[in-house]
């Protein structure tokens, strides 16, 4: 009875990591804060939990493993998706950077030739 | 102006444009080994030609450093995630074919392999019944009819087998002609490039040429090399030459082995396709590795069943006292000459019950001793080392995680490319702030993943492991 009721007040491991996994995919920052703040919770819950609701616990960490090799899998491509982004942005803010240095070197050439 | 100051002025820009390339020559070499770096290309803009007397003079170029490659930069990454997703989607299509041959029935579902696991039980357990009743005609219709069933499965499971390399060998070989249009497409897009717009966007044209660049990555395994004036030559993942330019060479296809073998400028690019990516990648590996490696196994066991069992057949009496000889063997399958084509080959051959040979040799009918060491064999480690039965569960076994290994491939690079495209689709046209936004929400959504990730695995190692602690404040 008490088993069914900690299920009943919060997800099952296997459909956290699905949800996560999902949520990474589609970037859904929020949801995934969210799924952050429960992990957490859980984090909390399993440290109060006595040794029943640990085998619980056991029983759902064994069948989500699979699903945490993709949760993994799928962080380490958002990583590397991010990396790319994230030089993506670089270039961006260099072009910016190169337009207005060579602009400027212009001005100066021209001035230290004193030909104007 | 002055000329000399023109001069000075052209030279300078030439070696400022230079210098540029070469920052982004080194820092593409610096981020060589960055996973998902794609690298930059420098990108020379012609300055405004100046007159002097009436003569037009060029004014050099200026580097617009490397962010015209901006959005190609993207799609180059797109391409690369959408090509690997490609080829693990149509491996994982085969390999579940693969799978579902090796599932026992149940009631919805049936497979022609029946269930092999079962079947090599039963065979040795059939002579479990024989040792008891070594006289008994109805225990040793039960071997030859367990026998037979296991044959019947195993020969069935290789010829399924055989018959879904001949259909993945037939899509496969139809690949090219698809190839060959979409690299004949994109080298008459290079040429209206190259001419209409060498130096800047070339707009609908660079669009239909990436539409057909990320048609092809899915088919195949692609590099591409960006040229001068807007040009683009593209190999194989092996650095075959599929266009250069204006220019594409035709994939062609021949058969070797059974199989087709597929061909770029007369060389043979099977292998490197295969490893290459793209559905046709995924299709050359599931024909070329995983469907061999599981007819491999098949011939392996069929192979030691076989020779072994009829070895020992050989060596006992039968019900008339007759006892094998090489004139007239006492074989209950028939006897493969090599492990090679074992399994499809497998059948049994004995059509009398009474050619059991249940007693040992030169004892009389009433003695089970053979049959006992048939029954024994069961336990034995005839198969590769192992077990018959545990060799056909490691086989399944193995299967599985293959499978498993290629799903969560496939759904991170399908999860890969959904969050390229979004980022593709998004950030096409948008101003700086909106593109600042966007990497916010990037950020923070690997961010809080890798919070989610770490919490998860720390609860799943606490309560895994002895019921420790997690370690998460």
């Amino acid at each position: 009875m008490r088993e069914l009721n900690e299920r009943r007040v919060r997800p099952e491991l296997k459909q956290l990591v699905v949800e996560a996994s999902r949520a990474l995919a589609q970037l859904d920052a929020d949801r995934l804060e969210e799924l952050a703040q429960s992990c957490q919770a859980l984090n909390r819950e399993l440290e109060r939990s006595d040794r029943d609701a640990r085998g619980v616990f056991a029983a759902e960490a064994i069948e989500a493993r699979g699903d945490m090799a993709v949760f993994a899998r799928v962080l380490e491509v958002t990583r590397a998706n991010l990396n790319v982004m994230t030089r993506l942005r670089d270039l961006r803010m260099e072009q910016l950077e190169y337009g207005g240095r060579h602009a400027n070197r212009w001005g100066e050439t021209e001035s230290k030739h004193g030909d104007n | 102006m002055g000329t000399i100051s023109s001069a000075f002025s052209i030279m300078s820009q030439a070696l400022d444009a230079d210098q540029e390339a070469l920052n982004v020559v080194a820092n593409n070499v610096a981020n060589a080994t960055t996973t998902g770096y794609t690298v930059e290309t420098p990108t020379f803009e012609e300055n405004s030609p100046v007159t002097i007397g009436g003569m037009s003079m060029g004014q050099g170029v200026t580097e617009t450093g490397a962010t015209s490659a901006r959005n190609k930069v993207l799609e180059a990454r797109l391409d690369q995630q959408q090509q690997l997703a490609s080829s693990s989607g149509s491996r994982l299509t085969a390999l579940n074919t693969l799978q579902a041959l090796f599932t026992p029935d149940t009631g919805s579902s049936s497979s022609s392999a029946g269930d092999i696991g079962s079947d090599i039980t039963n065979f040795f357990d059939s002579f479990t019944s024989l040792e008891s009743l070594p006289t008994n005609n109805a225990a040793r219709q039960s071997v030859l009819s367990t026998a037979g069933t296991l044959a019947g499965d195993i020969s069935n499971a290789a010829a399924s087998l055989n018959s879904q390399r001949t259909a993945i060998d037939q899509e496969a070989a139809g690949a090219p002609t698809q190839i060959n249009a979409l690299t004949s497409a994109i080298a008459q897009l290079n040429q209206q490039i190259t001419t209409t717009s060498p130096n800047a966007d070339a707009g609908t044209l660079e669009d239909q040429r990436q539409q057909d660049i990320s048609q092809l990555s899915q088919l195949v395994g692609i590099n591409q090399i960006t040229s001068p004036n807007n040009g683009l030559a593209i190999t194989t993942t092996s650095g075959q030459l599929l266009l250069s330019g204006n220019t594409s060479f035709q994939m062609t296809t021949g058969t070797v082995d059974g199989v087709t073998n597929f061909y770029l400028n007369n060389t043979n690019v099977t292998a490197g396709l295969t490893t290459g990516g793209g559905s046709l990648g995924g299709e050359l590996t599931a024909r070329d590795q995983d469907i061999p490696n599981a007819l491999s196994s098949l011939d392996q066991l069929a192979y030691s069943i076989s020779t072994t069992v009829n070895a020992q057949n050989n060596s006992g009496t039968d019900f008339d006292g007759n006892t094998g000889t090489a004139a007239n063997p006492l074989n209950i399958f028939s006897q493969p000459d090599s492990v090679a084509n074992s399994a499809i080959n497998m059948s049994v051959v004995m059509t009398d019950p009474n050619q059991i040979a249940a007693a040992a040799a030169g004892a009389g009918t009433g003695d089970s001793a053979n049959a006992t060491a048939m029954a024994a064999m069961s336990g034995q480690t005839f198969v590769n080392g192992q077990t018959p039965i545990n060799f056909y569960s490691n086989f399944v076994t193995t299967l599985g995680s293959t499978v498993s290994g290629v799903q969560t491939e496939n759904t991170a690079q399908t999860a890969s490319v959904t969050q390229l495209q979004t980022q593709n689709d998004t950030l096409s046209g948008v101003n700086l702030n909106d593109e600042a936004s966007q990497m916010t929400t990037f950020e923070r959504s690997y961010q809080a993943a890798s919070q989610v990730f770490s919490t998860l695995n720390t609860i799943m190692a606490s309560v895994l492991n002895l019921g420790e602690q997690s370690t998460v404040s």
